[in-house]
């Protein structure tokens, strides 16, 4: 079955959604207090550049988009592993996952 | 922040650019209705009226939106529309529910949504990828640790420990400051996309860039072959071009499990102080876990630098 | 002269005390400790027997009878390696191996090896054994650099590091308040006298463009070569009548000359064998070593001769008088060492270089005996010094007695020791230049005489009193702790404590040998150039055949100076021809030589006598003649006050200008410096409480508020 690529205007639609994915999973980040529900946030994050790269890659026709998706999940898998088990530690020390407890950085 | 949506207003209503999808200054009020819904919306501890109404709001802008770009007739067929909706809907669920549970369980739905997506794009293998690996690895692990935290929340702390989680979930930080400073950030964004001379002359330097350079061939879209078979070429192109960058990314992997296995096992100060209020449940383990000698938690002392071996 | 062995290895004599001195400085602390005397023995004793080697290499060509005084055949440049090459300047590292060179280069490391035999059993015991040694070491390598080195830039090298090893020992007891303070006088003093010379050596370069004194080859284009020159440029002249005084100055600061003389007594802080070496008979007599090596650039200003001579026949008369009235053996000596000191300036002020060497020779023999001597008086005495605390020590010393009994003879001037013939020919060429010159020498020479034996008779004769022991369990290592301030204000130089342990050998065998040795030469050195025949074969024509001596004979003949002997520059075959031509002159110089030495003979004899009287016979009659002369008695205990003049006329104001700087530094400079800290300091702090709250998200919404921000410069 013959591909064929992208339009431009086709193209602005998937960037737009990627883009408001992406704005939707900063705001969680900032606004969620949940040590948890601040990953995920991170992940939605990665979702819409995720949905940028492939539709770009679409869009030029090559396989360069793909390939770096793949290196998002990659890392997506690995910071989610690092991450919960950080997260599970720092609940363990204070016994809440509210990520207003930490203030270390506090001058 | 009012400075810079002045800033961006002027700038908006100063620049007559004609040629874009939507028009800058439809953009900022999106935006701005855009950040009103999302401040409403977000959980505050407020009645749940004014978040219906954020939630309206927001539904009716992403209407607006999707009414806006479909006018153009741009070949994206019905199941963009469908899986769109559902993704972002789905996210914005994700960081506004004030049940962490939830909150995965929607996060699944959007990574559907988006693989769905993927498949539009003739990237099946991704596709199927997103939904292994997040909604299948991922976020399990994320339930698990949801479930693991709630569980050890309420089997610890008892009362107070079980108010204090529903008051962090259920009270957004700063959505106010958050929320204009996303919406700015999308409103800026889409600026960019719609902003069709913007995005010709981005094209129009690559391929002059590429064609200056006269190394890569061609790259402009007409000139490409027809994808054929995306998987096998996917393969195909990640094992001849991108070998030693896999390679990595396996390594990181390994790394990022030898680390997670550390951390986990990794016992916890806690001062003497704690220890008595959790009286028999003592999470770490009370014998050294691991050969470094400074992260080895001390028993019977309030200061965390004095590391030692534990009394028994 | 250039196949001689010693020549060609002649960079042996300085590199092998050098090796030494890093054996026992690297190695001493860890593994040779109280054995880390071995190294420098065997460093300076072998380039002690370089030297003799050297010196009898050159005797033997000297003796050749076909010898021709007008070829240089007794000197000889030798090169070692390039040493500096910036731009034009260029500077090589060699020596320029002359008689003269020989002569300083045997006084130096046969005297600095006896002395540090000396050392070993001194020194025992110590904390600082080894660092003792390796500075020792380091002093012998540097001032072996000084007086071989064939350049001013050597020599200057070899001045600054006598330098720093003087300010090292002078601050061996470092624990010491007074040490510390003594080093850092004689360090600044000396900064002083550098500059000069610093300056002198600059302005040679600037006139002459070279800085080596000789060139060795048939071009003659070295610097006290072309010094001699008659038809110089008009800036050279000027530089000529300069580079005199600020080489002088150098001079004086090194030699301890008025008024730079000031922190050679305080310098007896350091370890006797220290002041022996260093503080007596060595590195003090640079300045008079320079001013011989570099004559030709002195004697062609008349008014620079006429300074050298008038400072040092002061010093040597003001020192003089200052010993009279002082208690303590080696500030006695100290003083004495800065008058003899002056002696030798009057020698070569008077166009009598050889005199000036001859007395530097004799002197260091005698003065580091009798500075050896008090030391084992000191180490009997448990660290006491101050001869009105003992008396009557020959039951006690007898061996000690006889030898500084000795030195004192040969300082004083007794007839047929070392110093009898060498002052008496300073004498004599003082006399010659100008009697009332002469007069004071003369004068002079009575003084010391009586000051010598003053102390002689005070501590080995009349009455036995031995200081008490200091009560046991007093430290015993740092006497200076157990030492009480007695009526003297001076900060006496009591480094030595550890005798009082073991009373029953007070003169041991390590300590007596190298004092009968340098005895011998006290007794002996005078007749290398006496009498008149043997100074014909002797000293005298040996010194001649170096060409800074010769050369500066002929300068001084054709600048029209009056009474240019030339047998004071021992040029003895332009003497023979000239008493071939005038037989009276030689009859009238040799009757006035008869003369002057039958009156410093006589002196001497007086000033003996005089201190028999008034400190072994009439003891107490003199302590009450003195007691009613109380002004004399003050003036001469506070030394004229010099110490506390120079404090209030030079230090306190200066330290006034200091504290004045720190006020302007700590308010006027420090307050603007922290006004302007304290604006962005405040606003830090705003910005800290406001921004800085430690809540993870509220920096993430910072960085996207920046992130928009960037956007919306890069795309709108």
């Amino acid at each position: 079955m013959p591909r064929k690529s992208m339009s431009e205007l086709a193209l602005q639609h998937y960037l737009a959604v990627g883009a408001i994915m992406f704005v939707i999973g900063l705001i969680g980040f900032m606004t969620r207090r949940n040590l948890i529900i601040i990953f995920l946030c991170t992940e939605l994050m990665f979702q819409g550049v995720a949905i940028n790269l492939i539709a770009f890659g679409r869009y030029w026709g090559n396989l360069h988009g793909q390939a770096f998706v793949i290196f998002v999940l990659v890392i997506a898998a690995a910071e989610a592993s690092l991450a919960l088990g950080l997260v599970v530690l720092l609940f363990r020390q204070k016994s809440t996952l509210d990520a207003n407890v930490w203030r270390e950085l506090r001058g | 922040m009012i400075g810079l949506i002045s800033y961006a207003l002027g700038v908006a209503v100063a620049a007559p650019r004609t040629g874009g999808l939507v028009s800058a200054g439809l953009l900022l009020v999106l935006s701005l209705a855009g950040a009103v819904g999302m401040i409403l919306l977000l959980p505050g501890g407020r009645d749940t009226p004014l978040r219906k109404i954020g939630g309206a709001v927001l539904l009716a802008l992403l209407l607006v939106l999707a009414a806006l770009l479909g006018k153009t007739a741009a070949g994206v067929g019905f199941y963009f529309w469908i899986f769109s909706a559902i993704a972002l809907v789905g996210a914005v669920r994700v960081i506004t529910h004030t049940k962490p549970v939830y909150s995965a369980l929607y996060f699944v739905l959007t990574v559907m949504a988006s693989a769905g997506l993927f498949v539009l794009m003739w990237a099946e293998f991704m596709a199927a990828a997103l939904v292994l690996i997040y909604a299948g690895a991922i976020l399990v692990t994320y339930v698990f640790v949801i479930m693991l935290a709630s569980e050890a929340h309420e089997g610890g702390a008892g009362g107070t420990g079980a108010e204090t989680d529903l008051d962090h979930d259920a009270v957004s930080r700063e959505p106010i400051l958050a929320s204009a400073a996303g919406f700015a950030l999308l409103g800026v964004l889409l600026f960019v996309i719609f902003d069709k001379p913007s995005f010709s002359r981005a094209a129009d330097s690559m391929s002059a860039r590429s064609a200056s350079a006269k190394v890569a061939p061609d790259i402009s879209p007409a000139n490409q072959p027809v994808m054929q078979g995306g998987t096998q070429q996917l393969g195909a192109y990640l094992f001849d071009h991108q070998v030693i960058n896999l390679e990595l990314a396996g390594l990181i992997l390994t790394i990022a499990m030898v680390g997670a296995i550390v951390i986990a096992r990794r016992g916890v100060w806690r001062s003497g102080e704690a220890l008595r209020e959790m009286g028999e449940t003592l999470v770490a383990p009370a014998t050294p876990i691991d050969d470094n000698p400074h992260s080895i938690p001390v028993v019977g002392t309030d200061n965390p630098r004095q590391k030692a071996y534990p009394e028994t | 002269m250039h196949d001689l062995f010693a020549v060609k290895y002649s960079w042996l004599i300085p590199l092998l005390p050098l090796i030494g001195a890093a054996i026992s400085g690297l190695l001493g602390a860890k593994w040779l400790k109280q054995k880390s005397h071995w190294p420098i023995w065997l460093g300076v004793g072998a380039s002690a027997v370089m030297s003799l080697i050297l010196l009898f290499g050159m005797l033997h060509i000297w003796s050749d009878p076909r010898l021709n005084a007008g070829q240089n055949e007794l000197a000889t440049n030798v090169h070692w390696f390039n040493w500096i090459n910036v731009g034009s300047f260029s500077s090589e590292a060699g020596a320029w191996i002359d008689p003269l060179t020989a002569v300083m280069l045997c006084v130096v490391t046969v005297i600095g090896f006896f002395i540090t035999v000396f050392s070993a059993g001194y020194m025992r015991g110590e904390a600082g054994y080894f660092r003792f040694f390796a500075y020792l070491g380091l002093f012998i390598f540097m001032m072996t650099c000084l007086v071989m080195g064939n350049n001013l830039l050597m020599l200057y090298l070899g001045w600054e590091g006598v330098g720093l090893s003087s300010y090292l020992l002078i601050g061996y007891y470092y624990e010491r308040p007074s040490a510390r303070e003594a080093a850092k006088k004689a360090f600044l003093v000396n900064r002083i006298g550098d500059f000069g010379f610093g300056l002198g050596i600059m302005a040679c370069y600037y006139a002459f463009g070279t800085i080596t004194y000789f060139s060795g080859t048939s071009a003659h284009n070295g610097l006290l070569e072309l010094a001699t020159a008659n038809n110089l440029a008009a800036y050279q002249e000027t530089a000529r009548q300069w580079i005199p005084f600020l080489l002088m100055i150098g001079a004086f600061g090194k030699s301890a000359q008025f008024p730079l003389y000031v922190w050679l007594p305080d310098a007896m802080e350091g370890p006797t064998p220290v002041s022996a070496l260093i503080h007596a008979a060595t590195m003090v007599t640079a300045g008079i070593y320079m001013i011989v090596r570099c004559g030709t650039l002195f004697v062609g200003n008349a008014a620079a001769m006429w300074t050298i001579a008038a400072i040092g026949a002061f010093t040597a008369l003001f020192a003089a008088t200052i010993a009279l009235r002082q208690f303590d053996l080696k500030k006695v000596f100290a003083y004495s060492t800065i008058s003899q000191l002056g002696f030798m300036f009057v020698g070569v002020g008077c166009l009598a270089p050889v005199a000036g060497v001859f007395h530097l020779i004799t002197h260091a023999f005698f003065k580091a005996l009798l500075f050896l001597s008090s030391g084992v008086v000191m180490h009997a005495m448990a660290g006491e010094l101050d001869f009105r605390k003992f008396s009557g020590l020959k039951r006690v010393l007898p061996k000690t007695r006889k030898l500084m009994l000795t030195g004192c003879l040969a300082l004083a001037g007794f007839p047929f020791l070392s110093g009898f013939f060498s002052k008496d020919e300073i004498i004599a060429a003082a006399w010659e230049r100008n009697r009332f010159l002469g007069v004071v020498m003369l004068f002079t020479a009575f003084l010391t005489a009586y000051y010598t034996f003053r102390l002689y008779f005070r501590t080995f004769e009349g009455p036995e009193v031995i200081p008490p022991p200091p009560p046991p369990g007093a430290p015993t290592v740092d006497a200076g702790q157990t030492h009480h301030a007695g009526a003297h204000d001076d900060a006496h130089a009591h480094d030595h404590g550890h005798g009082e342990g073991h009373h029953h050998n007070h003169e041991p065998r390590i300590m007596i040998i190298p004092l009968v040795v340098l005895a011998i030469g006290a007794l002996l050195a005078g007749y290398i150039n006496w009498p008149e025949k043997m100074a014909e074969h002797g000293l005298a024509d040996f010194l001649g055949y170096s060409p800074s001596v010769a050369q500066t004979y002929h300068l001084a003949v054709n600048r029209g100076h009056e009474h240019v002997d030339p047998m004071a520059f021992g040029q003895t075959g332009i003497a023979e021809a000239m008493d071939h031509l005038d037989p009276s002159r030689h009859e009238s110089t040799g009757r006035m030589h008869f003369y002057l030495m039958l009156a410093s003979g006589l002196i001497a004899f007086t000033g003996i006598y005089l201190a028999y009287l008034m400190h072994l016979k009439y003891r107490d009659e003199a302590d009450k003649l003195a007691a009613r002369h109380p002004l004399v008695i003050r003036v001469l205990e506070h030394k004229y006050w010099v110490d506390e003049i120079y404090q209030a006329a030079i230090v306190e104001p200066l330290r006034a200008i200091g504290r004045m700087c720190v006020a302007i530094d700590t308010y006027v400079i420090d307050g603007i410096i922290w006004i302007i800290s304290f604006v962005p300091q405040a606003g830090g702090f705003a910005l800290k409480l406001s921004t800085q709250r430690g809540y993870l998200q509220g920096y993430a919404v910072t960085m996207v508020m920046g992130v928009v921000i960037i956007l919306l410069f890069v795309f709108l």
